[in-house]
């Protein structure tokens, strides 16, 4: 079963290596071997292992999917302050040369992202597309019901309450401009309602991790209480600190990379199972088809959290168990 | 050569478990330890190998006072000091062979030679058929041997030993004794603290009597 039989050459058993060769050149060396004490730590505490392994995964898996949920509702949030638009409307159909002159003054006021210019025609064609398959109600509507139209969608730091305040302001002191609408209210309650959010996320989150660090390093704490023996004898022998604690380290973080990599990969299961179309009810645009997946900075981080976790976990646990 | 000057030490307050202890073992001497149980013997191989720190009083070996060692340095000390526990303090989910092999791993020795080294010191000790068995396997004898391989593979310049011929019968003790002699022989300073008068009286061997944490007696038996 054991490979034992290296030793068993007849020719050196009675003659002693006098110097014996250190097990490698430097760090490298020294790397090898605690990275294979610390694979052969994890196949002689198998269980232990696997259950901390999934107590990792499953405290990733909660944090990784209120991630998901948090950066799904960040993106409606984003799609619906998109719609926090400037409308500004013409009494008359402008000319051409008026319609690119206002265009180019609205551009260079700080705050602006794109104009549209929305001629009648095009307000009418847009409100036919709106109202298909309800044809009788477009009877006896022409163009010219409909105002042309100015559409002003505002970079991200001006879609906030008083910053569109300003931004009206200073459109209307443009001479051409009549009357501006942007639903005030309305974005008012959005932007209050997306920093309650912000909150909240933040709050939770924060409680969540506390609970995730808690945890994890308990666990971990337990795998290392259960091999304190091995680290008084190994005190007791003459090795040092560093020796001691460096398999453990290792065993940590391989511990919070695998945590890391299977809530990764259960969070993705659950994505492409269910969650990928389940989330028409968070976005009012029919288009976007359910949640989208975290995106790649996020799986890095909870990856690397993992691996941290992992590591700050098994430090503080054995500051413990090796003490002289 | 370890040296004891005034050696005191109290786990609890009021209560010395060791009382102004001096005494001198020079370099290669064979020194019994004895006493009744509670005497402090324990106590006394605890200081020796740093596992605890005296309340007053100074502790020498090889002239480095262990009071003024770094705990970075322990370790280094503990290289050339070779225990057997009263415990044994062998890990029971690894062989004989490994845990051996600990005592010249932590000095960064390569796989193959620490293989021929602990291969050569089991067979010294007759038990080179039981490398892979487990120690929860091997009777106690068996056991007290390994404990004794791990203390010795590395030549240690003092070997301390607790209570090593605890339960065992008079064929295993007779044994451990001739072990003990030949790693004398070859250099090792060896202390044995036993309550075993017989272990005592076959070995015409240094004696030193500890009661209640007092050196009662000392014998120098000529060899
Ligand atoms: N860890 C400890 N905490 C408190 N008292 C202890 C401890 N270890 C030993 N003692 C006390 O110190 C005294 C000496 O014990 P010990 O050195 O083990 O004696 P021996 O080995 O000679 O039987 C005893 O009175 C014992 O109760
Ligand atoms: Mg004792």
């Amino acid at each position: 079963m054991r490979k034992a039989t290296f030793w068993m050459n007849p020719m050196s058993r009675n003659k002693q290596a006098k110097r014996p060769k250190l097990s490698g050149d430097g760090y490298a060396g020294g790397a090898k071997y605690f990275f294979a004490r610390a694979l052969t730590n994890i196949r002689q505490n198998f269980f232990i292992n696997i259950v901390t392994i999934g107590t990792i995964t499953l405290a990733l898996l909660i944090i990784a999917l209120f991630l998901l949920v948090f950066v799904n509702l960040e993106g409606v949030a984003e799609d619906w302050s998109k719609r926090v638009q400037v409308t500004a409307y013409f009494d008359q159909e402008p000319a051409s040369q008026e319609v690119a002159a206002l265009k180019a003054k609205i551009s260079a006021l700080p705050g602006t992202e794109k104009v549209d210019y929305i001629s009648k025609d095009e307000a009418l064609k847009r409100f036919r597309v709106r109202l298909k398959g309800q044809d009788s109600l477009l009877e006896g509507v022409s163009a010219d019901v409909l105002p042309a139209s100015l559409e002003i969608s505002l970079k991200r730091g001006s879609r906030g309450g008083e910053a569109v305040e300003m931004y009206v302001a200073s459109l209307k002191r443009i001479p051409g401009i009549g009357e501006v609408q942007y639903g005030e209210e309305w974005v008012k309650r959005f932007t209050t309602f997306m920093n309650f959010m912000r909150l909240v996320g933040a709050l939770l989150g924060g409680f969540l991790l506390l609970a995730v660090v808690f945890i994890v390093s308990n666990t971990i704490k337990l795998t290392i209480y259960s091999r304190k023996d091995e680290l008084e004898i190994l005190g007791l022998v003459g090795a040092t600190r560093f020796f001691i604690k460096a398999p453990y380290v290792i065993e940590g973080m391989l511990q919070g990379a695998a945590g890391g990599l299977f809530a990764l990969l259960t969070l993705f299961a659950f994505y492409l199972g269910f969650l990928h179309n389940a989330g028409n009810f968070l976005s009012f645009n029919p288009a976007a088809n359910g949640l989208s997946f975290l995106p790649l900075p996020h799986v890095l981080g909870i990856f690397l959290g993992g691996v941290g976790l992992g590591f700050l976990g098994s430090i503080t646990s054995l500051k413990r168990f090796v003490t002289s | 050569m370890i040296q004891l000057h005034n050696v005191t030490m109290s786990y609890q307050r009021e209560v010395s478990a060791l009382d102004g202890i001096s005494l001198r073992i020079p370099k290669g001497d064979f020194v019994f330890l004895t006493g009744p149980s509670g005497a402090g013997k324990s106590t006394l191989l605890k200081l020796l190998y740093g596992a605890l720190t005296p309340s007053r009083g100074q502790i020498l070996i090889d002239g480095q006072n262990l009071m003024r060692l770094k705990p970075s340095q322990l370790p280094y000390l503990r290289r050339t000091i070779g225990v057997v526990f009263q415990d044994f303090k062998l890990l029971p989910n690894r062989t004989v062979l490994e845990n051996v092999a600990i005592t010249l791993e932590v000095l960064g020795w390569g796989k193959k030679d620490i293989g021929k080294k602990v291969y050569h010191i089991l067979k010294q000790m007759g038990l080179e058929h039981k490398v892979s068995a487990t120690p929860l396997r091997l009777s106690g004898g068996e056991q007290q041997r390994v404990a004794l391989a791990r203390a010795l593979v590395n030549d240690p310049k003092i070997l301390l030993a607790d209570e090593p011929t605890g339960n065992l019968d008079d064929e295993n003790k007779a044994h451990i004794l001739s072990i003990f002699k030949e790693a004398n022989i070859r250099g090792t300073t060896v202390v044995v603290a036993t309550h075993d008068q017989r272990l005592i009286e076959n070995s015409h061997k240094r004696v030193i009597v500890l009661e209640k944490g007092h050196i009662l007696d000392e014998s120098n038996v000529p060899q």
